[in-house]
């Protein structure tokens, strides 16, 4: 047994990512199971509905790459909604919001980077804290009750496809080409590899290290209010509970898409599989008739079984 | 007589590297053993195992004739085995007396604490050793000669009859360590038996009878120290010539390129003043934690001094360093700090050498600049440092601890500084890549940069150096060219200061 | 300010943390709502408040078992919620309580065992169980109804002597913690272990000779037993299973034991600081209610609160 696991094909293998395999494993299930759904237009609009969870995993991965995390895109998603949707702005254009979305987020992004690069602050607490804090000043704001309607041309836009191809699937699939590209060519993107695999070396290197982390939530919350953006088009209506699971969700895809808690290491593809996994995931858990709590215990068996898959890798390489 | 502890065929490794090569030791009953080696030569690790610590990879352990093992530092303990850790392995949170019996604190009839017990016995053992610490005092208020001692009473008050002390002297001054070695003497005619780890020849020589050396993890010998001088235990450890392993000294000297006035490390601490220029390698000797490091660090925003002017080629350095911005800064400035960690604080480790090498001239660029590959000049310090490695993509941390060392000060070479600042250049590498890093930054220096280095191995300043600063109790109580200088003129100076 | 008076507000150079400042900060808040509102002093809200502060206070206190060593459980407050869908199952008592605790230690030695052995973060590993908990007690009880044990109702709204029953659990709640936490080779041993993981050195307690990974374990099983304490306490309050009841209660923990000075790098604090940090919690609460705060605001003051105390405990390495 200890001799197969060190062997280098098992060993490559276990470098894969598992979202690989589990996106594999649920097509082989859907095909056997349900064949006649597994044709562009359904599959199309299925993986239209998480294109704000895949555009939100490229912030996620990004902090998770510099051992952090960000748990504030619910309150994100929930604050750009409250803005389109309450009448707080009338007769605003559509650049407008997109402004006020991408400033905001930013903005967020930005305060919990300080908060944790600079005051060292547990980033899980410092975000779900943010969540909270958003959450309830919306609610507050709309009196608990869903706000208003949404410009009608959010929803006309999120409706338009290429060809067979959901235009906010290309929009993600497009998002995430130039997140790989700025990961994989950028100076950033080594300062970003740098400290995720050891900050205390980064430093001694001369990578701005707290520069990096906080421009990394930056950049996390810019993208969390363009996932915002997209979530609001797709529902169309103003919401107070929307968008509050996408930041578990895009933990657990990102986790299972490769990148890994204080290792730094892993790609854009991975995570992207790892969305597209938990949209077969939940066809094929709807198929079987399994509802939202089978869906509760399935992202937390996922987070934990690949956090303890690269656990148990890591305590056996050292 | 009956071996105490038999270890024979003892081997170890980490990663890819054998810390631990069939090493075997035999611990007499009544016998005080020196274990001898430089930096990295597996004493510790050899220590650990008897600790409990590490498990050994192969090889058995026999005490009193009976093979035992130990999962953990508390078997270890239970079966007479006590250790003085080499780290300062104290809990800061805790009281003197808790830390004294962490693990196996007595307790009452109710199942709490027995504090006043603990207390009693803790203020007994400190009174031995000549302290006067009120046993409730919490560790992280005590100095760090203090905390040595708290360590030392702790390890030698257990009911054990091994003692293994690694450095304990580390951080003490003479008279503290006349006591301790009155105390060593006393476990001895107790019968017990003492493994001595330490630096100083001559406290080897005035309470050890015997010897082992180790070399690159592998057993050199085990002698009687009444067989051995001074000089044939260094050349032991050494396994060459002394003169082999040192590049030639050039002569001349040329411009003042790194200069400090007035430096004071703190507030109680005297002022003091060293420059180095370009072509010299200069060393900061003296005993470990005398402010050698603080005043490295400071110069790179890494430590808080109290004041003092720094000049660089020239300009001005504006004191205290920022803590973050600082190793860039200093770099802008031309100065690489290599530090003394290579796990932790230098290199990444799960990533390739052409990473860990290149980073150093990304840090110079723009984030949202394009990153250059930088294969030209990765495969020219890789060749020009004769790295082994399977080309540049191969990762860090399966590299020989040498050829790791060589990728480190590869990054700042790469990046063409005029001044480096260094951290124990050679710890943990081998004999073979030692003389090549001693080559490789004389070469530094030739072309015209400048090399600031402190070490724990005040034999490769001596041989490495052409000046070096004596520093004691966090100023420069003396300087001396290194051509002319001894082990026994540098103590000499640190202790008289 | 004199020296010493300064040490003990700060709690520098001792290991039981600032617990002084928030008990300052309690006794000014009862004085400011004591004045500002009429109800306050009533011997009515007072009880009423201890019977609300109690399931706080007995989840900060298990929490804090975990926060010494360096550690968080986020997995507290669905297991308050799932708690009370058990306890509202159609059964007996005597079988149903000791059920809730079996199941609860059972959570923490999973906790305790991926964190210890498995080598996962302790946040992700509480993080994951926290949603598989959940889920399970969606499936038990989608939305609240059912009744608990009588005895659970009688243990926690009856008086027994003349003195109501929350003040007995109080008592007894602090009367283990206490014995636990400082009265005990194993509190000892927490602290140390927290010590040396807030210095950096993962091991240093191992070291010594403390079986640290086990000693761990056990953080994980107090904590999870006592958050399932405080579920069968507020299934008591509630009569019925809730599968809502704990939400963000691990938060509103997390908050308490930091207002009460325990540093969530692990190896400083005190029961009486986390007491103390559940009180001004639960102080704040009710004076928001008295002074008909929206709740969704409170909510936000809350949120905001835990970013301020963990904001102010300044750690050495960033992360999660």
């Amino acid at each position: 047994m200890a001799a197969a696991l060190n062997n280098a094909v098992v060993q490559r293998v276990t470098r894969i990512p598992p979202a690989y395999f589990v996106f594999a494993i649920l097509m082989i299930i859907l095909w056997i199971a349900r064949p006649h759904m597994l044709n562009a237009n359904i599959l199309g609009i299925f993986i239209r509905q998480v294109a704000p969870l895949g555009v939100l995993v490229l912030g996620q991965l990004l902090v998770m790459r510099v051992k952090s995390i960000d748990l504030s895109g619910g309150g994100v998603i929930l604050l750009v909604n409250y803005f389109i949707s309450s009448g707080l702005f009338p007769g605003a254009s559509v650049a407008f919001f997109v402004a006020l979305a991408l400033a905001t987020g930013t903005l967020i992004g930005l305060f919990n980077g300080v908060m944790v690069a600079k005051r060292r602050v547990s980033a899980v607490i410092v975000t779900l804290a943010v969540s909270i804090i958003l959450v309830g000043f919306v609610q507050f704001l709309s009196s608990g009750k869903p706000p208003g309607d949404v410009p009608s041309v959010f929803n006309d836009i999120y409706n338009t496809k290429l060809g067979p191809v959901p235009t906010p699937v290309i929009f993600w699939v497009f998002l995430t080409a130039i997140m790989a590209l700025f990961l994989s060519k950028t100076v950033f993107g080594r300062y970003v590899t740098s400290v995720g695999e050891n900050a205390e070396a980064a430093h001694f290197a001369g990578v701005p290290v707290e520069r990096t982390v906080i421009l990394a939530h930056m950049i996390a919350g810019f993208i969390a209010a363009i996932a915002a953006l997209v979530q609001t088009a797709s529902i169309a209506v103003g919401s107070v509970r929307v968008g509050l699971d996408l930041p578990i969700l895009a933990v657990a895809a990102t986790i299972l898409g490769g990148v890994v808690f204080g290792r730094g290491e892993g790609g854009v593809w991975g995570p992207f599989f790892g969305v597209l996994s938990f949209a077969l995931l939940f066809v094929v858990m709807t198929t079987f008739g399994i509802d939202e709590p089978g869906k509760l215990i399935a992202q937390g068996l996922i987070i934990l079984l690949a956090a303890i898959f690269y656990g148990v890798r890591t305590a056996r390489s050292n | 007589m009956v071996n105490l502890i038999e270890m024979s065929n003892i081997s170890k490794s980490f990663g890819g590297n054998l810390a631990v090569d069939r090493v075997s030791l035999e611990l007499l009953p009544g016998s005080v053993h020196a274990l001898m080696g430089e930096n990295g030569a597996g004493k510790s690790t050899l220590m650990k195992i008897l600790a409990g610590v590490h498990q050994p990879d192969r090889g058995s352990i026999r005490k009193d004739g009976l093979e035992i093992a130990f999962a953990s530092p508390g078997e270890a303990l239970e079966s007479g085995i006590s250790t003085v850790f080499q780290e300062l392995s104290l809990l800061a949170n805790l009281t003197i007396a808790e830390n004294m019996f962490l693990g196996r604190e007595p307790v009452t009839r109710f199942g709490t604490v027995d504090y006043r017990r603990m207390n009693a016995e803790t203020r007994n053992a400190l009174g031995e050793l000549g302290l006067t610490l009120d046993p409730e005092t919490l560790v992280s208020e005590l100095s760090i000669a203090e905390r040595q001692f708290v360590e030392i009473a702790h390890g030698i008050k257990a009911d054990a009859s091994i003692f293994i002390l690694d450095e304990p002297t580390a951080a003490l001054n003479a008279a503290d360590v006349e006591v301790l070695n009155r105390h060593i003497r006393r476990l001895r005619d107790e019968g017990k038996a003492v493994v001595y780890i330490s630096h100083r020849m001559d406290e080897i020589f005035a309470i050890c009878d015997a010897v082992t050396v180790l070399k690159d993890g592998k057993l050199i010998g085990t002698r009687p120290l009444s067989e051995m001088t001074p000089a044939s235990l260094i050349a032991m450890m050494v396994g060459r010539e002394l003169q082999d392993l040192f590049p030639p000294r050039e002569k001349a000297a040329g411009d003042e390129i790194l200069s400090v006035e007035n430096f004071r490390i703190d507030t109680a601490s005297k002022a003091f003043s060293l420059h180095v220029s370009k072509g010299e390698i200069v060393a900061l000797a003296g005993l470990e934690g005398q402010g050698q490091q603080k005043f490295l660090r400071a110069l790179v925003g890494q430590f808080q001094p109290f004041g003092g002017t720094v000049t660089i080629k020239g300009k001005g350095l504006s004191l205290p360093v920022g803590q973050e911005g600082g190793i860039r800064q200093l770099q802008a400035a031309g100065v690489g700090f290599v530090p003394e960690d290579r796990k932790e604080e230098g290199l990444f480790l799960g990533l390739p050498v052409e990473h860990n090498i290149a980073i150093g001239l990304h840090a110079r660029a723009r984030e949202l600049s394009v990153a250059k590959g930088h294969r030209n000049t990765v495969a020219d310090v890789m060749a020009s440092m004769n790295v082994k490695a399977d080309g540049p993509s191969a990762i860090v941390g399966s590299l020989s601890g040498g050829n790791q060392q060589k990728v480190l000060l590869g990054r700042y070479l790469a990046a063409d500084m005029d001044i480096l600042l260094i951290e124990e250049p050679t710890r943990g590498v081998d004999i073979g890549a030692k003389s090549e890093i001693y080559g490789l930054l004389r070469d530094f220096a030739n072309k015209g940069g400048a090399v600031l280095v402190l070490s724990r191995e005040t034999i490769e300043l001596i041989g490495l150096c052409d000046r070096i600063y004596v520093i004691h109790d966090n100023t420069v109580v003396s300087e001396m060219p290194a051509a002319s200088a001894t082990e026994h003129d540098i103590l000499d100076a640190a202790l008289s200061a | 300010m004199s020296r010493s008076i300064r040490r003990l507000m700060t709690g520098s150079q001792s290991r039981q943390g600032m617990w002084m400042l928030p008990l300052v900060l309690a006794v000014i808040i009862c004085v400011f709502l004591a004045v500002r509102t009429e109800q306050f002093a009533n011997p009515e809200n007072l009880l009423n408040l201890v019977a609300q502060a109690m399931p706080l206070v007995i989840t900060a206190i298990g929490q804090m078992f975990v926060v010494v060593v360096g550690g968080l459980d986020l997995s507290v407050g669905s297991l308050i919620s799932f708690t009370t869908a058990i306890l509202a199952l159609d059964g007996p008592g005597y079988v149903l309580i000791p059920a809730v605790f079996i199941l609860a230690a059972l959570v923490g030695a999973t906790n305790g065992f991926v964190v210890t052995r498995l080598n996962v973060h302790p946040i992700i590993a509480t993080l994951a169980m926290q949603y598989i908990i959940l889920g399970i007690t969606r499936i038990l009880r989608p939305v609240s109804g059912g009744t608990v044990p009588d005895v659970v109702i009688w243990a926690v709204s009856e008086t027994f002597l003349g003195v109501p029953m929350p003040v007995y659990w109080g008592l007894f709640v602090i009367l283990v913690a206490w014995k636990l936490l400082h009265g005990s080779r194993f509190g000892l041993h927490l602290f140390a272990i927290g010590g040396g993981i807030a210095s950096g050195v993962q091991d240093a307690a191992r070291n010594f000779g403390v079986a640290d990974k086990r000693t761990v374990v056990l953080a994980y099983v107090c904590s999870s037993c006592f958050a399932a304490l405080a579920g069968v306490f507020l299934a008591g309050r509630i009569v019925s299973g809730d599968p809502n009841v704990g939400l963000l209660f691990e938060l509103d923990a997390i908050t308490a034991v930091a207002i009460g000075g325990t540093q969530l790098s692990g190896g400083i604090g005190s029961l009486q600081g986390t007491v103390i940090g559940a009180a001004v919690l639960a102080l704040l609460s009710n004076g928001m209610n008295l002074t008909n705060v929206s709740p969704f605001i409170q909510t936000a003051i809350k949120g905001s609160l835990l970013l301020l105390v963990v904001g102010l405990q300044s750690r050495k390495k960033m992360g999660l």
